[in-house]
């Protein structure tokens, strides 16, 4: 029941990760930038290019999922670790202001509560995810994404629907 | 690998695997049995924090646990943004509030990975020493928090003495008790006071010589601990990786990944030490690596005052932190497990953004899959095993 | 003077005077006791215990006391009146009761029952009632796991408390405790400790459990069900309850000092006192609470399940092979009994 983590110089190891994703997906943007893996992907092939990522590659945790929002598109970051040394970096953008994207917990089962996590602060709903709801703030009246550049901080935002 | 020998000492301990407790709905159904809903509410005198679990009993076996976080949630992401970049130091100081030297050298190799700055030597070394520190400023109280929810309330004011111990040099050096900001953007705020490397020497070897007689002799054998704790949150390696826990929850298991390791950072590589594994995956075994890793903090806090160069311990960073615009990663071995920082800088004074991947929000995860089929006193042992700290999972 | 001293003499007011005389100590030493736990474990942890309140700290009972007497009773809205305010009641009055058999000296006794052994394993069992009375009457979730877990822990432990009891019964040959310790000679190796070591240990062991004191604190759990069947208790009414948990720790260790250990027979006989041989009564059980305290600072404490089966599975059948020793040896060697 030992977990197996990919062997190898970390130079080779960094190739062949590009090459194997490279070679199975249409990827907008691929390179290797100061020994991270860099990856674009356009957001339907997302939960393909991680899939690939642990099933083939053997890429075995994902260490976070950032949303960045640029105010008319979200830009997704997905880190990867292969807990040897080699990082894989894969970056979609969404547009418009209702943001959807698959889902990846079937691949990696820790997503699940970061895309809770990108839920509750962005908004961005994740297609398929299991148990879809808010981390941090109030569950049943809060009706905002705090971490959206159009929420402002506010006294009188914070007690809204409390008083 | 650590403990095969002990454990094959204290064989037959009084326990059983968890799967075999739980009954299958239809049994349940059959015979009109029922559930109960309980809160293992935000208020509890016991919990590593403010966390609201919502369990279902079956009788004293808990069928479903599920974490309800938020209640120390202090939107640090959002207002990180409207801070400049060394004004987010006392902030991150507050996220994991074991281990602030870490949350502040994460961040600060975020920033500096957007800068370019050169970071002197000597800096790194401090900052190295004061992080290995903190580790054994947040290992040896989480001992002491294990064996508090064991019900053994005397560990945890030997573990405290020694974080006392540890704050006053803390206090010498940063003028803090425990937010320090210390760390700064190009390396540490102000040099060692001239007394300091001496009275760290003193202090660590004291610690050396009662820290087996403390916190290892009163524990480890103890019949009651090895029934409480051993088979109790055992999980295998992949479920480990799987759910995304970094840090001795992972190694406890028998995955060697230590970022210390295996994604350098600062001066780590000039360092000798080893990364500490279990075979076992369960309490028994966390507690071992956690001893183990705090022996290891001992010798690299040695090894760091033997070597340290002399020179400045701040690079010039320029008046005004305005990086170019872009993306700035930093990934540090907090004592809870793998804590990185993302920083997107779009060329202002501001961040645009700060994500903070703090461990203990991703190591809360095991609590849904791993709980279900034991007892309802094992729920405490095994956010022993995790060790979170609420500040880190609710950012 | 000589009508109160003859007054002594009448048998039910010498019985209401000296069991009034007997409450008013166990009272006392219930609050004594809330003392001198804090200052044990005070040691225990490296640190003093409460040291303000008088000199060295040794007139915190009275706060202690004057602050309970002065909170606010709450009780949960919901809860069954009668048995939540019965319940510290019946927690203390079996507690208090068991001091009428206790030989504090020779002679010095408030009942010289003849089956009082039979009468402190009687009482010690209403114990139980009080803890399920007050889980139940809490009405709330904690309450009710920890007043499960109190009902089997304390049933289950009386099983082996009485069978550890009968290989003292069978040396002295009489259910009464005043026998017990005049049997038990004026020397320490005649004490029963010693030939019935593994009862003794039974007896100690299981009397932790009856008290519910770590490591056999689990109904009263306080890292997952903070409190357990007290939770709901505050103010006069809890302390009616630690009073009764107090209480019956010392009521347990007195009666572990008679059975086992000479009660008030000092250890040597030119030590003997004569009608202060109380003293040795308080010596001994000031150490056997002593212990106990250790104990409780000293370890964690077991799970529900493990518990039940250091009860069952190794207690009580230790108990039952040394009852067939101690008769066997005593059929072979009949100079050993009574």
């Amino acid at each position: 029941m030992a977990l197996t983590l990919p062997e190898g110089d970390l130079q080779t190891r960094l190739e062949r990760y590009l090459e194997g994703l490279d070679n199975r997906h249409g990827l907008e943007e691929s390179e290797i930038v100061d020994g991270v893996v860099r990856i674009v992907a356009a957001k339907g092939d997302v939960p393909a290019v991680l899939a690939t990522a642990r099933e083939t590659l053997g890429i075995p945790h994902l260490s976070f999922i950032t949303v960045v929002d640029r105010q008319g598109t979200f830009e997704l970051t997905y880190e990867l670790i292969d807990l040897r040394g080699a990082t894989v970096r894969v970056k979609t953008t969404i547009e418009g202001d209702e943001p959807v994207i698959g889902t990846v917990t079937g691949v990696y089962p820790t997503a699940n509560w970061h895309e809770r996590e990108a839920y509750d602060m962005f908004g961005v709903a994740f297609a398929g995810h299991p148990d879809l709801r808010r981390t941090y703030m109030w569950q049943d009246h809060f009706d905002h994404h705090p971490l959206l550049k159009s929420f402002e901080i506010s006294t009188k935002r914070t007690f809204e629907g409390l008083r | 690998m650590l403990g095969e020998e002990r454990r094959a000492e204290h064989e037959g301990a009084l326990t059983e695997p968890p799967s075999s407790r739980l009954v299958s709905p239809d049994i349940r159904d059959e015979f009109g049995l029922e559930t109960i809903d309980m809160n293992m509410g935000p208020q509890h005198p016991a919990m590593h924090g403010l966390l609201r679990l919502i369990l279902e009993l079956d009788g004293e076996t808990v069928v479903r646990c599920d974490p309800v976080m938020g209640y120390l949630h202090r939107c640090q992401e959002k207002i990180a943004e409207n801070r400049m970049y060394p004004a987010v130091i006392p902030m991150t100081d507050r996220l994991d509030y074991f281990a602030n030297m870490h949350n502040e050298h994460g961040y600060c190799l975020a920033v500096e990975d957007l800068l370019d700055v050169e970071i002197p030597p000597r800096a790194e070394y401090i900052r190295v020493l004061m992080c290995e520190l903190m580790r054994l400023a947040s290992h040896i109280p989480s001992i002491g928090f294990l064996m508090l929810e064991l019900g053994a309330f005397t560990p945890i004011l030997y573990a405290f003495r020694e974080r006392e111990r540890i704050q006053s040099i803390f206090e010498a050096v940063t003028g803090a008790r425990m937010m320090f900001h210390y760390i700064r953007i190009g390396g540490v705020k102000a040099d060692l006071p001239p007394d300091i490397p001496q009275k760290i020497w003193d202090y660590i070897e004291s610690l050396e010589a009662h820290f087996q007689r403390d916190f290892v002799d009163l524990i480890q054998d103890n019949e009651i601990f090895i029934s409480r704790t051993r088979n109790v949150g055992k999980m295998s390696q992949e479920q480990a990786v799987e759910m995304g826990v970094t840090g001795p929850a992972l190694r406890c298991t028998g995955v060697d990944f230590d970022v210390r390791l295996d994604y350098p950072y600062s001066v780590y590589p000039e360092l000798q030490f080893e990364v500490i594994t279990d075979t076992a995956g369960d309490v028994e075994a966390s507690y071992r690596v956690r001893i183990a890793e705090c022996l290891q903090s001992i010798q690299i806090i040695k090894q760091c005052l033997e070597q340290m160069p002399e020179g400045e311990v701040l690079g010039d960073t320029g008046r005004r932190i305005r990086p170019a615009e872009g993306e700035g990663f930093g990934r540090v071995e907090s004592p809870r497990g793998e804590y990185a920082v993302h920083v997107v800088s779009d060329g202002s004074d501001t961040p645009y953004r700060v994500h903070y991947r703090d461990p203990s929000f991703c190591n809360m995860q095991l609590l849904q899959e791993i709980v279900p089929g034991h007892y309802l006193p094992d729920i405490m042992p095994i956010m022993g095993l995790i060790d979170p700290v609420s500040g880190g999972w609710d950012k | 003077m000589q009508t109160v001293l003859n007054l002594l003499e009448v048998e039910p007011i010498r019985l209401l005077i000296s069991f009034g005389a007997v409450l008013f100590l166990v009272l006392n030493l219930a609050a004594i006791l809330t003392m001198a736990e804090r200052k044990v474990s005070g040691y225990i942890h490296l640190r003093y215990g409460p040291n303000r309140v008088g000199p060295r700290g040794l007139l915190q009972p009275a706060a202690d006391v004057f602050k309970l007497f002065t909170k606010e009773n709450v009780s949960p809205g919901r809860s069954d009146l009668w048995v939540f305010l019965g319940a510290p009641i019946a927690m203390f009055i079996p507690a208090a009761l068991v001091w009428l058999v206790v030989p504090f000296a020779p002679d010095a006794v408030v009942a010289d029952l003849n089956v009082a052994i039979l009468f402190f394993v009687a009482i010690t069992s209403i114990g139980a009632l009080g803890v399920v009375m007050a889980g139940y009457g809490s009405r709330s979730a904690f309450s009710l796991l920890g007043a499960l877990r109190g009902a089997a822990q304390m049933i289950s432990y009386e099983v082996p408390l009485i069978l550890s009891l009968l290989g003292v019964v069978m040396l002295t040959g009489s259910l009464s405790l005043v026998d017990v310790v005049q049997a038990q000679g004026d020397t320490i190796w005649t004490w029963y400790f010693l030939p019935q070591l593994p009862m003794f240990i039974t007896f100690y062991i299981s009397g932790i459990a009856e008290v519910k004191r770590v490591p056999f604190d689990l109904p009263e759990g306080e890292s997952e069900i903070v409190g357990g069947f007290m939770i709901e208790y505050s103010g006069m009414t809890w302390a009616l309850i630690q009073a009764a948990e107090f209480a019956s720790m010392a009521v347990i260790s007195a009666i572990t000092v008679t059975l086992f250990l000479g009660g008030w027979q000092p250890p040597l006989p030119f030590l003997d006192l004569g009608p202060f041989n109380w003293v040795w009564f308080g010596i001994k059980t000031a150490l056997i609470m002593f212990t106990f305290q250790w104990i409780r600072w000293s370890v964690p404490r077991l799970r529900m399940d493990q518990l039940m089966d250091l009860g069952w599975k190794v207690l009580v059948p230790m108990t039952l092979i040394w009852l067939f020793v101690t008769a066997g040896l005593m059929l072979l060697f009949p100079s050993l009994g009574a």
